[in-house]
């Protein structure tokens, strides 16, 4: 009815590849995470340490690459557009954001019956995206504070004794993955919701027609379907 | 050569039936323990041998089980470690000593009137019941600790409760139990407190600490607060983990693992990690030093670690045979985080489907509602402003 088009500007192709290795890291992550909690299956530990200690560092590193990359690389920062800015812009307050809060609340509820005008990244969205780099951090940090070579170095000990022993640590590093498991799935469900172009996009970097906008989020033509 | 004279040691050696052999292989192991190479191996027989008179010592039971104490007096066939043990002169200890009542109270205040004693701790300092949870001669032991701790040399804290109060501290700990350390920095004693946590101490470990801190003297040269740990633990011992040094620890990195006890893979000595071995997390040196004359220890036995040496250790741990901590939630009650996690991830499921369900409804499902023509902010900005 309505659908932005979904330009691959939205999408440049090194966010494609970020965002795959995010998906397949985080998968591999929380896979072997699990595995490494509670061993349910035989005969794979050494495999399933393996993977988490070498995905680890792929994340940490990708999540580096992805932020350098928004300085340099430009990106569309509205959908139904093919003009394009530097990526950083994304993620700083936009002007198309501005006053929106309250009608995505109110969208997502129910209680407003159009869609709200918004930048490529809308008000939710993008606090969202940007609560998963301390999300990783985070993850990150509790994960070397139980992880044997790094785990009694003062930088780790110390958050340890603060949390008041590794088995708390442990939990904390348990639950940051369930923080992810549930950001994945509220993702993955409002991004496809009201269609899959945004998959297609996004995984295999597939255009689709849609409404194009103008800066001020004005449809200026296109159809949406 | 130091370890040619033949003074008291040997001949209370001989009387016991432990030969001059059996006793520098002891030193030896000493000397693994204490991270000192072979070549200390007669500086410690010397020391031992020439260290007949030594500080005298006094051991106060605090809140516990005396199982320290029971850990240590384990004399039914004497060793050297029991020879070296006798060499503390411990002229108080109200479970093993001779005297009673007030001739017993009098030798540990004669004791503590000479500054320099070594002061053995076991047990947890109660500070509930205004210390009334404890009396000893007709003192709280709050008072008797507060006596005896100044004008020691040093203090032993054998076992986790005097290292952080122990089982005695865990919820909902109502004596309001602590370790000796804790209790005495509060007050601002500053007496050196050597912590040897563990539910109950291994007499291995105050043998090395005696002559460590006695024999070769780094508690006079200060050495041994270098090799202390943030918790007064002597690194030597507390540096690494079970899980380091496990002998399981093969069956482990294979993925091996006892899924329940009275199996097969129970049999085949496999890893106890499933059933809440905590040895992951619990810095002793057990697999390596062992315990009853090194005969075996815990995960050897066939019991998962459930963490003795950590500190907090009961509420941490327990249940022992979990992987996770039980999580007390407030009006709900002890419960696993992996529940917790099911419940909410549970919830959050059935608030997509019901959404999903609200989209469909709706009609958004296929590209969205129709967008707005103007944000609602501006046009009530527009209304007020008069439609400009």
């Amino acid at each position: 009815m309505s659908h932005p088009a979904h330009y691959r500007e939205a999408h440049p192709l090194i966010f494609v590849c970020t965002h795959w290795i995010n998906l397949i890291s985080m998968v591999a992550l929380a896979f072997s995470g699990f595995y490494i909690h509670y061993p349910f299956f035989a005969n794979f530990m050494g495999v399933a340490r393996g993977m988490h200690f070498f995905f680890m560092y792929v994340i940490l590193i990708n999540l580096f690459v992805r932020i350098v990359a928004a300085f340099f690389v430009k990106s569309a920062t509205r959908l139904g557009t093919h003009e394009v800015e530097t990526d950083i812009k994304n993620w700083l307050p936009q002007k198309l954001n501005r006053h929106q809060l309250g009608a995505w609340l109110k969208y997502y509820l129910f209680l407003k019956k159009d869609h709200p005008i918004g930048a490529k990244y809308g008000v939710l969205q993008k606090i969202a995206y940007i609560v998963t780099i301390p999300l990783t951090l985070a993850a990150a940090y509790t994960g070397f504070a139980i992880y044997a070579p790094f785990m009694d170095a003062a930088f780790f000990a110390a958050g340890t004794d603060w949390v008041g022993g590794q088995m708390n640590m442990r939990i904390i590093h348990y639950y940051i993955m369930w923080v992810f498991i549930l950001f994945t799935a509220i993702h993955a469900y409002l991004a496809n919701v009201e269609g899959v172009a945004p998959s297609r996009l996004i995984f295999a970097w597939k255009e689709e027609e849609g409404l194009r906008f103008d800066a001020d989020g004005k449809v200026i033509g296109g159809s949406g379907h | 050569m130091a370890h040619e004279d033949h003074g008291a040691i040997y001949d209370l050696l001989a009387a016991r039936g432990v030969s001059r052999r059996d006793f520098l292989k002891y030193c030896g192991s000493i000397a693994a323990l204490l991270g000192l190479s072979e070549s200390f191996v007669p500086q410690i027989a010397a020391a031992v041998n020439h260290g007949a008179k030594l500080k005298p010592a006094v051991w106060l039971n605090g809140g516990a089980c005396t199982g320290c104490t029971e850990s240590i007096a384990q004399v039914d066939t004497p060793d050297v470690a029991t020879i070296v043990l006798d060499l503390l002169s411990i002229d108080f200890m109200e479970t093993l000593s001779m005297a009673m009542g007030e001739d017993a109270l009098a030798a540990a205040e004669a004791v503590f009137e000479e500054p320099g004693y070594i002061l053995i701790y076991e047990g947890s300092v109660m500070q509930g019941f205004d210390g009334n949870a404890l009396r000893i001669g007709g003192k709280t032991g709050l008072e008797e600790l507060d006596h005896a701790a100044p004008n020691a040399a040093a203090i032993v804290a054998v076992g986790s409760c005097a290292v952080d109060g122990g089982f005695v501290m865990a919820n909902p700990n109502p004596a309001d139990a602590t370790g000796v350390k804790p209790y005495l920095e509060g007050k601002g004693i500053t007496t050196p407190v050597v912590n040897l946590p563990t539910c109950p101490v291994n007499p291995e470990w105050l043998v090395a600490i005696v002559v460590d801190v006695l024999l070769l003297g780094s508690l006079e040269s200060g050495a041994i607060l270098d090799k202390l740990d943030d918790w007064g633990r002597p690194k030597y011992i507390f540096g690494q983990t079970i899980h380091d040094n496990c002998p399981r620890r093969g069956h482990f990195e294979n993925g091996n693992f006892v899924n329940e006890f009275g199996t097969e893979e129970e049999a085949l000595g496999y890893c106890l990690y499933k059933v809440g071995c905590k040895g992951p997390q619990t810095y002793t040196n057990c697999p390596i030093v062992r315990w009853n004359r090194r005969t075996s220890w815990c995960v050897e036995s066939g019991a998962p670690c459930i963490g003795c040496g950590s500190l907090d250790w009961v509420d941490v741990g327990a249940p022992f045979l979990n992987r996770h901590r039980d999580l007390p939630l407030p009006g709900v009650g002890n419960t696993q985080p992996g529940v917790v996690a099911g419940v909410v991830a549970g919830v959050a499921a059935l608030g997509l489907g019901l959404h999903a369900v609200g989209m469909k409804a709706s009609g958004r499902m296929d590209g969205g509602a129709p967008y707005e023509e103007m944000k609602a902010h501006d046009r009530k900005r527009m209304q007020k402003g008069g439609g400009k």
